[in-house]
């Protein structure tokens, strides 16, 4: 056994490069997967630990939109609720945030979050100071607020500020913290990673009371269960609370969820299982290239001991044992790239917390070694490559004795595919060698363009994801706005009557060309067993401003019914002209109460985000709120630009956030900025793979041709000619792979965008799109990085022995 | 290479002076040829005798510039090697001389033809298609043209060998036993094509370790330990390649 074991390291040794080069690739490919599958186990545990340090809650109360009661009111109402074990209220109100620093105009939708600090709260969702200090029982009552930490961080705000918010309201921040409940900060359209365009604030509830203008009141609560163990207690908890709080509050619509319904917990969450599948992915297709590099440098390698593993069998020994030699090399190849990968996972996995910590920024990182997922991309990293070696093996030693020993004229090398094109090729011999030489060798030949191919496809894989959030993005972009770029969505502080002060105060603003009041109401829809939340917005169908694009059905003015997104009449399996039921607010003297009312799907809008919706404002009356408004889209007038008009409203009392209708699109666009770090990592990795996968096919390629090359030197062939042949082997080989790679790829966006995505983020209709700068950076990996690696072989091309590899030595 | 104006035929004279070859070997320095002086007249067919070792396709490697010697020069027409550049000596084997291997290194990826007129496409011969089929046609290849390499018989394969050697148009034939994997019959049709060369005013020399072949050159060289030991010309003149025997 030593013996056999030393003879393959001798193997080994002599072809050092590509034993490197293709540990290199089973190293990329374990380490990928092993680094990126890390960061799911540290993800979950970083988030248990971060929910758990920062006491997060386990049932959140919300009052209907407007609705305001006396804190000691909803505390009663809740108290004595079975389960129940802590209640702390809180007041939410949306704002408009001014935090303009350094010559730079920072004007935000917002929210203020007014927190019970008596007795050393808030217990419940407590608050992390990431820079500066948190809230102190003493700050009840002044005008010291505290700033999320994602917004402080986007904008490189300094630890402690002043900021102003809606209403011209000046306030001063000490500190820059986390909350639970926005650990990833949601635009109030439900995307994540909203952190450019959305600003929390946190304050006493004295405080935000004052500043709201909305004293001894609260419209929000956070409730910690007696036992609230699992998901489902913490969601029939739920419901057995919102069950009581219909009977003990009946004229005020309240709404309780579990902390596993929280948009924001669900996402970072469902994150991890949608991330790890794509990660399983690509590590799998750069565990394939490696799988295919392995083959191809055992094959050359049984392929040189041809005549020794004959020798071997015509003295008697065993097949098995004559398999053991090339087979050791083999194992020890997937073995050193196993090895090799452990520390390419560690490296990362180390960039990717990184990007994870500046991602989800966590007051609680867990960042453990991850034993279970390294041995298991261990052993898939060593079996995958391994397997694929024993495939030449097995095939040399079936062969017979006498066909493995032949020298001479019947041991020439087959032709392969050569002559099916031999008509086809004419001209100048020498410029038919490239394409005779891969059609000669066709096993090897397609080895290498499926090497290329699993390289190209993973990077048409990660980038072409991107490339389809991008498109969604411009999709969306170009639908919401229309022909009035220069748009602004007004969210006003609560509902306000057609004519009265408030609105008036809008509408006419100096600057403001036109206005057009609207509502925006959360909701859901639903078809039999299938719903989805959704926020409709009423907007005039008339509208010479704006008004939805539709794909199918018509908007008709007046007449009840919905507008939906394609996404959404997907999801609920209905088309233009079903009915769906949409559960509503109903305005009911000074409260709402939810409904459900049966309505028309009138059209399927243009916009590819499933929770938006819309109604034509004059059927308001379905809810109610006939003549009133809590939005006000507007124009401005030619010559006052969108920033003066935004700080002009942002002044007015009545406004809550004053935003650009671009606003939405670009909070998606940052969202995907972010998503982009961890695809670079994967590019980078994907990138060494193909050059390693390129020069090693270069590499056992020149191996094998060497007869031939030294057969032209001996010609008196330059060698420009020859490494010019090889190169442009090389392009035709890159080609088939490139052009293979980009279908595969295709098809891998089309099941990340199709199967994948939508389970993780079922807002968005992605659709697979490959953009012309994706394909041109595959075509510049899989044909160019291919085409440049025989150069790399020149100096070994030149420094050949003609005599000895013409074997005309004796 | 120059040409004789008289015979109108491409002549080139070899000459080896006081040429030395040694290899560093890690078990110190091998001698593979020691202080050689010969020459080889144009149009003359040479055979290179000796046993394994000797130092005989050393010699040849070293006509055919495919290494350098250690010490001493190689001449052709006058022109020494020893200060040729690495391009020089590529574009002599391109112009000057052509190889017939042992183990015929033909493209496997080629056809007879294509192999043929891969000599007349490195000397940059015009109307080269028409130079590889009279070629093949010359070595009584011409039904086989279309053929692979693997499709034809060891004799086969080195008249292909041979053909692309001579389609090239070169003046020197280097041949390195260019029978030695050939049954007695197709050995003997080889020997008859290179004889036909010399004759054509082609230099030709083969290197062998088969005593027989030497009866048809017009001189023989032996070798033994890198050292020439005879130098002979048959008394008769160059037996007939039908006289052989082995």
């Amino acid at each position: 056994m030593l013996m056999w074991l030393r003879w393959s390291w001798r193997d080994l040794r002599a072809r050092f490069v590509q034993v490197a080069a293709i540990a290199g690739i089973a190293a990329l490919g374990t380490g990928v997967y092993a680094g990126l599958s890390s960061t799911s186990g540290w993800r979950r545990a970083s988030y248990d630990a971060s929910y758990s340090a920062l006491g997060a809650h386990d049932l959140r109360v919300t009052l209907a939109s407007d609705t305001f009661t006396p804190p000691a009111r909803l505390k009663q109402a809740l108290a004595g609720i079975d389960g129940v074990a802590a209640v702390e209220t809180r007041l939410v109100v949306p704002t408009s945030v001014d935090a303009s620093h350094n010559g730079r105009t920072i004007l935000v939708a917002g929210r203020l979050v007014g927190l019970d600090l008596s007795g050393g709260g808030p217990r419940i969702d407590t608050l992390h100071a990431v820079h500066g200090r948190t809230l102190q029982s003493a700050d009840a009552g002044s005008a010291r607020l505290v700033l999320d930490d994602h917004f402080a961080h986007h904008y490189r705000l300094p630890t402690s500020g002043a900021v102003t918010l809606s209403g011209s309201r000046h306030v001063s921040y000490v500190g820059q913290v986390l909350s639970p409940e926005y650990f990833t900060v949601m635009g109030s359209e439900g995307t994540m990673h909203a952190e450019a365009s959305f600003a929390v604030l946190f304050g006493s509830l004295d405080t935000v009371q004052r500043l709201t203008r909305h004293p001894g009141l609260v419209n929000d609560a956070v409730v910690r269960l007696t036992a609230g163990g699992t998901p489902a207690e913490r969601r029939a908890a739920a419901r057995r609370v919102e069950t009581a709080l219909r009977t003990r509050l009946p004229r005020t619509a309240v709404t309780v969820a579990a902390i596993d319904d929280d948009r924001a917990y669900r996402m970072l969450y469902d994150d991890i299982q949608g991330d790890q599948r794509l990660y399983a992915i690509f590590a799998f297709l750069i565990l394939g290239g490696a799988a295919f590099a392995a083959f191809n440098l055992i094959g050359r390698v049984v392929e040189a001991q041809r005549r020794e593993i004959g020798i071997g069998m015509a003295l008697g020994v065993p097949r098995v044992k004559i398999a053991l030699r090339p087979a050791l090399v083999g194992f020890q190849v997937a073995f050193l790239g196993a090895v090799l990968g452990v520390a390419v996972g560690f490296g990362v996995s180390r960039l990717m917390l990184s990007v994870l910590k500046s991602f989800v920024p966590l007051p609680v990182w867990v960042t453990s070694f991850q034993l279970a997922t390294y041995a298991r991309g261990w052993a898939i990293g060593l079996a995958l490559p391994f397997v694929a070696t024993l495939i030449p093996v097995i095939r040399a030693v079936r062969v017979e004795p006498v066909d493995a020993i032949r020298t001479g004229p019947t041991a020439v090398r087959s032709s392969g595919l050569a002559p099916l094109f031999a008509r086809l090729t004419r001209g100048n011999s020498i410029r038919q060698m490239p394409i005779r030489n891969v059609l000669r060798a066709p096993r090897r030949a397609l080895l290498t363009t499926l090497a290329i191919a699993a390289a190209t496809a993973t990077m048409v894989g990660v980038i072409g994801i991107v490339d389809s959030f991008l498109a969604t993005i411009d999709k969306g972009e170009s639908a919401i706005i229309g022909n009035r770029p220069d748009r602004l969505t007004i969210a006003l502080n609560g509902f306000a009557v057609r004519g009265s002060p408030q609105l008036r105060a809008v509408t006419t603003a100096p600057g403001v060309q036109r206005a057009e009041p609207g509502l925006q109401v959360g909701g859901t829809l639903r078809s039999g067993t299938h719903s989805l939340d959704t926020l409709i917005t009423l907007v005039d169908y008339r509208s010479p401003m704006w008004r939805p694009g539709t794909l199918s059905g018509h908007l008709i003015a007046g007449r009840p019914g919905i507008v939906i997104a394609e996404k959404a009449a997907h999801d609920l399996h209905v088309h233009t002209g079903d009915t769906i039921w949409v559960r509503h607010p109903l305005r009911q003297g000074l409260g709402y109460k939810l409904v459900e009312s049966k309505l028309e799907v009138q059209a399927i809008h243009d916009i590819p985000y499933r929770f938006i919706a819309f109604m034509d404002i004059r059927t308001a009356g379905l809810m109610n709120l006939d003549g009133v408004y809590n939005t006000v889209a507007v124009a401005p007038k030619p010559g006052t630009t969108m920033t003066q008009l935004q700080r002009t409203l942002f002044a007015v009392p009545s406004v809550g956030s004053v935003q650009p209708v671009l606003s939405f699109a670009q909070t998606i666009r940052d969202m995907v900025n972010q998503v982009l770090g961890i695809m670079r990592v994967v590019e980078g990795a994907v990138l060494l793979l193909a050059l390693l996968i390129a020069f090693n096919s270069s590499a056992i390629s020149v191996d094998e041709r060497s007869r031939e090359h030294a057969t032209m030197f001996a010609f008196g062939i330059p060698l420009r000619t020859v490494l010019g042949n090889t190169v442009l082997e090389s392009i035709i080989v890159g080609s088939l792979g490139t052009a293979l790679g980009i279908g595969v790829g295709y098809g891998i966006v089309q099941y990340i965008t199709q199967i994948l995505l939508p389970g993780t983020l079922p807002d968005v209709s992605i659709h697979a799109a490959i953009s012309a700068t994706t394909l041109v950076t595959a075509a510049t990996l899989g044909v160019v990085a291919v085409s440049v690696a025989p150069l790399f072989t020149a100096r070994r091309m030149r420094g050949m022995n003609i005599p000895a590899t013409l074997r005309v030595v004796e | 290479m120059s040409v004789d104006a008289e015979a109108g035929r491409l002549v080139s004279r070899i000459e080896l002076r006081d040429v030395a070859r040694r290899y560093e070997t890690g078990g110190g320095t091998v001698t593979a040829l020691a202080g050689v002086t010969l020459s080889v007249a144009a149009g003359e067919l040479v055979v290179v005798l000796g046993p394994s070792g000797s130092g005989k396709t050393t010699l040849l490697n070293l006509v055919g510039a495919l290494d350098r010697p250690t010490e001493g020069e190689v001449v052709i027409d006058g022109h020494s090697l020893r200060h040729a550049s690495r391009r020089e000596l590529f574009t002599y084997r391109r112009e000057t001389v052509s190889f017939i291997f042992q183990t015929f290194n033909l493209f496997p990826g080629l056809t007879a033809f294509e192999n043929v007129r891969f000599g007349a496409d490195v000397s940059k011969r015009s109307a080269p298609a028409e130079i590889a089929r009279e070629m093949l046609d010359h070595v009584g290849l011409a039904e086989r043209m279309h053929h692979f390499p693997k499709m034809l018989s060891g004799g086969e394969q080195q008249r292909v060998a041979i053909a692309r050697a001579l389609a090239t148009g070169n003046p020197i034939l280097l041949a390195d036993e260019p029978t030695g994997e050939l049954d007695f019959r197709t050995g003997t049709q080889i020997l008859g094509l290179l004889r036909e060369q010399a004759e054509a005013g082609r230099t030709v020399v083969i290197v062998t370790h088969n005593r027989e072949i030497s009866r048809i050159a017009d001189r023989t060289l032996e070798l033994s330990s890198g050292r020439v030991i005879s130098d002979t010309v048959p008394p008769a003149g160059p037996a007939a390649v039908t006289d052989l025997h082995w």
